[in-house]
């Protein structure tokens, strides 16, 4: 598989011809790709201005926060890539030779690799995020509404949600959190599994810890308790996340009637000691308790973390767990490479035998054709004949016409060789003087 | 007949090396296949053991090879309840082993038309040794979670977010399948020790003799009743509790073991 990547694979030099022209956070900085990039009301402005111009066939645009690109099919690529390029060189008001440094171009088979990468998330900046394939179907859906894409474009982007779908579904590449506050929500899922019949307490009513707040109230938790030393922010904060406020002064109390404490405050000393709750264990029956630290100074004593049935982690725990998850993302983005690595196959064989298709009809009509001529020419000359000898002659004809055609029907469908093959292609072609069908302009 | 036992055997193995496969690589694809290859053995295990009950005329647990049949079976069983309560993925990795390795073993030493000695030929020796044997498999689980809730909570007192960290249930699944199976395993071995009594009353005329297995028992039964009354006085939690079951076990394996005196045949 992987020794395959970088071969070309055959996807042919008559209907279809894929090409991505674009930029991402690899090859330009956030500002550049701020002036490239396009919002919701530009992109069916910017496609039906796109397909007008000379080369392209089909196109969409694919804008999200890290990338802008353009990928189309196209009949004749100098014209499109020029097309393509002065298109976003105007658009994103720069000279295209600046453009130019930041842009990659992709076509055919890297386009579709490309395609289907970005879609599943390998090509993210945050490797395995899953907002990306909602993006690409926003765009692909926007492009279906300016009516710019048609047949092939339609197919490459069912193909590369199908690749991404099975990403998601076969590797786990989407299962580890990647930032501090969801890193500490599934942290506490290894502990309590399910979180809806558990309480939080929240102390300090800082950004972090409504982060933290909110990704844990999603997970449906049975109450939320936020405690802050300015009872205000505790209150707006409650009333944020259907939370209850308590008065900071005692909110020790309160640590007995929950499963979860956060503490994210500003204060310098410590809030809550071993002695707290060791007392506390007694009294809660030795039900596990989990304490999420990411203040800085750390609120709570480390030294809770060794009492029976306590968890404690601070941010740099948090921090570790969030190192671990990217390793193993990697991991599974080895084994989704794999995948989309079929799925490009799969879809260059799809294409190859949709190209073959049309010119294995044509060839046999052609050779039919010729040989039915003949056999007309031949029982003119000849005079009238019994019923039974004309049959007998007609399917001598179409045997013929079978047994010619036969090798060259298997050679068009069986080539492994992609080289020889397109060369073989445009022979048959011209020997059979087969027409192209005309390329629909999509408008 | 045997042709059951052989499909068992290859679904139980390629669901135990697809799980393995699985938990390693962690795959989830890999653990519904292994899901549905150990169903189709479970199901093929059942037919193999209701036909040879009807050749024989008798429930199949007279002799070692039967037993283990009927062991590995109850294992199963419970497996796939498990699987499907609380949807585990590392469970099969730890469970079938040995599920696999009994029928093989049982396969191996497959005795035909094995007379039953006299003194067994009672109505009581179905009930006392299926309970018995479910008791051993309740409690099979009840160590397998047990286990598994210490690595869990190593892991994560340590501080050590690596493979296992990753491909362990949560402390919360494991606990309660530990206490799940500790209840049934419980209720199985008072059920096996109490028929056991009125059997050994018909066939000895008394209900308790000390013999080893008998004493070993009741042993185990012991730590587990401690165990089971410290956690309803809430004092025993977690880790802790996790240890007394695998001392439990350790009892059980001891239990199984011993096969002299008055049970000699098993």
């Amino acid at each position: 598989m992987d020794q395959d990547r970088n071969q070309p694979v055959y996807v042919g030099f008559w209907m279809f011809n894929f090409l991505l022209i674009g930029l991402n956070h690899r090859t330009a900085k956030l500002d550049f790709r701020q002036l490239a990039s396009f919002n919701a009301i530009q992109v069916p402005d910017g496609l039906k201005q796109l397909s007008g111009r000379p080369g392209i066939i089909e196109s969409m645009i694919i804008s999200t926060c890290n990338r802008v690109e353009i990928l189309s099919n196209v009949d004749h690529r100098a014209d499109a890539v020029d097309s393509i390029e002065t298109f976003l060189a105007e658009f994103s008001n720069v000279s295209r030779s600046e453009l130019q440094t930041k842009l990659y171009r992709y076509s055919n088979d890297q386009a579709i690799r490309h395609v289907f990468r970005v879609a599943s998330s390998l090509d993210s900046m945050i490797l395995g995020e899953s907002q990306i394939l909602g993006q690409i179907k926003n765009c692909y859906s926007m492009a279906v509404d300016t009516h710019t894409v048609g047949t092939y474009l339609n197919g490459l982007l069912q193909a590369a949600f199908r690749a991404a779908k099975r990403v998601r579904s076969e590797t786990s590449i989407g299962e580890y959190s990647v930032s501090v506050s969801s890193a500490a929500v599934e942290l506490i899922r290894k502990i309590f599994g399910d979180l809806r019949k558990k309480s939080i307490l929240i102390v300090g009513a800082g950004k972090m810890g409504e982060t933290t707040l909110r990704h844990l109230a999603d997970t449906g938790t049975q109450a939320i308790y936020v405690t802050n030393r300015s009872p205000e922010a505790a209150r707006h904060l409650a009333e944020r996340s259907n939370g209850m406020a308590v008065p900071f002064s005692d909110f020790h109390q309160w640590l007995a009637r929950v499963d979860i404490v956060v503490t994210s405050t500003g204060a310098s000393d410590t809030l809550i000691d071993r002695s707290v709750v060791e007392r506390l264990m007694t009294e809660k029956k030795n039900k596990s308790m989990v304490f999420i630290d990411i203040s800085v100074p750390r609120n709570i004593d480390p030294a809770v973390g060794n009492i029976d049935n306590v968890f404690c982690y601070d941010i740099d725990d948090l921090g570790t767990v969030v190192e671990a998850n990217l390793h193993e993302r990697l991991k599974a983005a080895s084994i989704a490479e794999k995948i989309v690595d079929q799925e490009v196959q799969a879809f260059c064989t799809k294409l190859k035998t949709l190209e073959v298709a049309p010119v294995v009809m044509q060839v046999q009509g052609r050779i039919e054709e010729i040989c039915q001529a003949e056999l007309q020419r031949c029982l003119r000359k000849i005079g009238p004949q019994e019923p039974k000898q004309v049959q007998e002659l007609e399917m001598m004809v179409s045997r013929i016409a079978g047994k010619l055609s036969h090798p060259l029907v298997m050679q068009l469908r069986n080539g492994q060789d992609s080289l020889n093959q397109s060369a073989m292609m445009d022979l048959i072609k011209r020997l059979f003087k087969t027409r192209d069908p005309e390329h629909k302009k999509l408008t | 007949m045997d042709w059951f036992l052989f499909i068992t055997i290859i679904f139980y193995v390629l669901g135990l090396f697809h799980s393995l496969i699985g938990f390693f690589k962690k795959r989830q694809l890999f653990v519904k296949i292994a899901i549905a290859l150990f169903a189709i053995g479970f199901v093929s295990h059942t037919l193999f053991l209701i036909s040879l009950g009807l050749q024989r005329g008798h429930f199949p647990i007279t002799n070692l090879p039967e037993a283990l049949c009927v062991f590995a079976w109850c294992i199963s069983l419970s497996f796939m309840v498990a699987t499907f309560r609380y949807k585990i993925n590392a469970l099969g990795a730890f469970i079938l082993p040995l599920v696999s390795a009994l029928t093989i073993i049982s396969e191996l030493i497959w005795e035909e038309n094995h007379s039953i000695p006299p003194l067994l030929k009672s109505g009581w020796i179905y009930f006392h040794a299926s309970v018995a044997f479910l008791a051993y498999a309740a409690f099979f689980f009840t160590f397998v979670s047990g286990l598994l809730y210490l690595i869990q909570e190593k892991k994560l007192k340590e501080k050590k977010f690596h493979f296992l960290y990753f491909r362990l249930p949560s402390l919360q699944v494991c606990d309660e399948l530990m206490w799940r199976s500790l209840y049934v395993g419980f209720i199985s071995m008072s059920l096996t020790i109490i028929s056991g009594a009125f059997w050994a009353q018909q066939a000895w005329g008394r209900f308790w003799s000390w013999d080893p297995k008998e004493t070993a028992s009741l042993i185990t039964w012991g730590i587990y009743f401690i165990l089971i009354n410290y956690r309803l006085s809430n004092k025993w939690r977690g880790r802790r509790a996790a240890y007394i079951s695998i001392v439990g076990f350790v009892s059980i394996l001891c239990t199984f073991g011993i096969n002299w005196g008055l049970h000699t045949y098993l």
